[in-house]
């Protein structure tokens, strides 16, 4: 089928469509756009070009019922397994809702009390400060060190490919794991890290890094930067593929030298690519929970819980499930927050 | 102005300038190459150092005195966790299989349907799939936990595998819709115009051909379900059907001090991902490229 026989087709099904039904004009002449032939054979047949109630079944079949049947399944697992969920420990938050209501699934009516409860305790506050404090210093590292990582493989050297092989590594272990490994890294007074250090010449006594809140809350983020490095790093590395050399080139007859080709050409072209990986590294920091539970169990004092691990704490440890939906749905609003701020600041900034 | 090494710049170069091209890159060299180690041995200490401790028969003496290169290897701590955590190894594989085939089965057809039909909701859908990434799955397991033991799903395979497919369905249509609109359209068309339905047209025309996007989908599914921790916790209630992540974490909590077998425990949780990356590793860039970039 030839090029102008397609266009023929197109114009004839457009018409049809927007003769007999307006409703759908906009969505179908998006969709003739991107796909001229669509329609097929039978369009072409003699006494289309009035559109016949048959054909205008099946285009009805083709265009509601075909997609529908392919997307339902999604739409039914969304509805099932986030909507409905969701409303439920909506609902759960303005309940007061303990172990013993378990076996109704719900509880009696509490109004805010979940939340005036959880707000006024400063557990939470802590949380909050943390998981906001958690997500800011851990995407920023994650993106600013993946970026320098990324740029390196972008040259060749001799063990380049090596790298980039390798960086994949941290990707491999499940976060509980890694959260294992590492609290034998920080360990008590002997661990590894602090006898690094200590050889290094750059701490003259250990740091009780598990033990108190301030060590303990950067050696979680540093682990969670060392887990999430990978996936910034191949992301942005294929960013930096996709950049074309023409435009080095460019720069370089013009004599820019390398800090200028980075600023002026590398960031604002990798910028779309930045802000995919910003966003789905808030996504996933916000919901940390896995290194907290295993490397400090939220303490000492409740000092370094996030507000995933304070969420859990009070539905799970304490049975109090309704200070626990509304303690999960101050992160829902938290991480939406953030989510929003850090692209705002993305813009402006370029 | 060397360090842009692009071929079509370096070809034409004069003959006189060679050398000192040559002294300048030498430096160049080994300075990247010894950043690349420092990086290197900075992502994989930890692993490294996490085997070397499981290898020995006394741990503890390796933490108190630590040396790169440890002597008198066994195997014995490896043995220990295959008899603790063998089970739960297996039960992690069931359910990320289980959760990879539940994301195919959801995911293929409406990836397909979004990317082949403009229908006006598509945005919708896509807009909607996005949100989900971003509710946290703490606040699921606490609603879940209600709702599943009311369904006696608790502490079972079939509740595990629905709780950790929230991790993977959506993130999976996300991966395979964005695989398939770096597809050219004609492709579908053409399959079309030969009369194929747009099962067939799905099954024998488009899924061959999406074999990179489908691959990486159902690896970021399988690592996704792999490294759940947070249900298998919540909603196991006590029961004997726990990921391995959760007998780690059990673990942990009983046998602190005994390294050995903890670090042993964390090779073996980390050998079913590695032998899954590195066989898909082949189509995973290609996709990852299509599926985040394009998304």
């Amino acid at each position: 089928m030839s090029v102008r026989d397609r266009g023929g087709v197109r114009s004839l099904d457009r018409a049809g469509v927007e003769g007999d039904d307006p409703s759908s004009v906009g969505a179908s002449t998006k969709a003739n756009r991107r796909w001229p032939g669509r329609g097929g054979r039978e369009r072409l047949a003699p006494g289309a070009v009035p559109a016949p109630a048959g054909a205008r079944r099946q285009r009805l079949s083709r265009r509601i019922i075909v997609p529908g049947l392919f997307i339902a399944p999604v739409v039914v697992y969304a509805v099932v397994f986030f909507a409905y969920p969701l409303v439920f420990g909506f609902m759960m938050s303005f309940e007061k809702f303990g172990f013993s209501q378990l076996v109704h699934g719900s509880g009696p009516f509490f109004g805010i009390g979940n939340y005036r409860a959880a707000l006024s305790d400063p557990v939470t506050i802590t949380a909050i400060r943390n998981t906001v404090i958690f997500t800011v210093a851990s995407v920023s590292l994650q993106v600013g060190i993946g970026l320098a990582v990324a740029v390196l493989l972008n040259r060749p050297f001799l063990l380049s490919n090596l790298l980039r092989r390798l960086v994949l590594i941290p990707w491999l272990i499940p976060l509980l794991a890694t959260g294992t490994v590492f609290t034998l890294l920080f360990g008590d007074q002997d661990g590894f890290i602090n006898m690094l250090l200590q050889h290094l010449g750059l701490i003259s006594s250990p740091i009780a890094w598990l033990i108190d809140a301030r060590p303990a809350i950067i050696a979680i983020i540093i682990v969670n930067i060392w887990a999430g490095l990978p996936f910034n790093v191949i992301v942005l590395y294929s960013g930096l593929q996709d950049i074309d050399g023409i435009f080095y080139e460019a720069a370089v007859i013009d004599g820019a030298g390398p800090w200028q080709r980075f600023r002026k050409i590398t960031l604002p072209m990798l910028r779309p690519v930045m802000l995919i990986v910003v966003m789905l590294g808030i996504i996933a920091t916000v919901k940390v929970f896995d290194l907290v539970i295993v490397m400090t169990n939220g303490g000492p004092n409740n000092t370094t819980q996030l507000l995933s691990t304070w969420a859990y704490t009070q539905a799970f440890t304490n049975f109090n499930f309704g200070e626990g939906a509304a303690i999960g749905n101050i992160l829902l609003v938290v991480s939406a927050i953030i989510a929003v701020f850090y692209l705002r600041s993305l813009r402006k900034e370029a | 102005m060397v360090q842009v090494a692009q071929p079509q710049a370096s070809s034409y170069r004069r003959p006189g300038r060679v050398r000192s091209r040559l002294v300048r890159r030498v430096p160049r060299e080994i300075l990247l190459n010894a950043v690349g180690i420092l990086v290197i041995g900075t992502l994989i200490f930890p692993v490294y150092w996490a085997l070397c401790v499981a290898l020995q028969s006394d741990p503890d003496a390796l933490i108190k005195a630590p040396s790169l290169f440890p002597v008198h290897l066994v195997l014995s701590n490896f043995q220990t966790a295959l008899n603790t955590e063998g089970g739960n190894i297996l039960t992690s594989l069931i359910i990320s299989v289980a959760v990879v085939a539940l994301g195919l089965l959801v995911g293929v057809p409406a990836a397909y349907a979004l990317r082949r039909f403009r229908v006006r909701y598509t945005g919708a859908v896509i807009g909607s799939l996005l949100v989900t990434q971003m509710v946290p799955s703490i606040a699921l397991s606490i609603a879940f936990y209600s709702l599943f033991k009311d369904a006696h799903l608790l502490n079972s395979y079939v509740g595990l595998i629905l709780a950790d497919s929230t991790y993977a369905v959506p993130l999976m249509v996300l991966l395979l819709r964005a695989f398939l609109e770096s597809l050219p359209g004609e492709l579908m068309e053409s399959a079309r115009v030969d009369g194929c339905s747009e099962l067939r047209c799905l099954i024998s025309v488009v899924v061959p051909v999406a074999i990179p996007g489908i691959v990486t989908a159902s690896l970021f599914g399988f690592l996704g379900a792999w490294g759940d921790f947070l249900f298998g916790l919540t909603l196991n209630s006590g029961g004997k059907v726990q990921p391995v992540t959760l007998g780690l974490f059990k673990f942990v909590g009983t046998y602190s001090t005994s390294w050995g077998p903890l670090m042993a425990t964390v090779i073996l949780a980390a050998i079913p991902a590695a032998i899954v990356l590195s066989v898909g590793q082949r189509w995973i860039r290609g996709g990852l490229r299509a599926g985040a970039l394009k998304g």
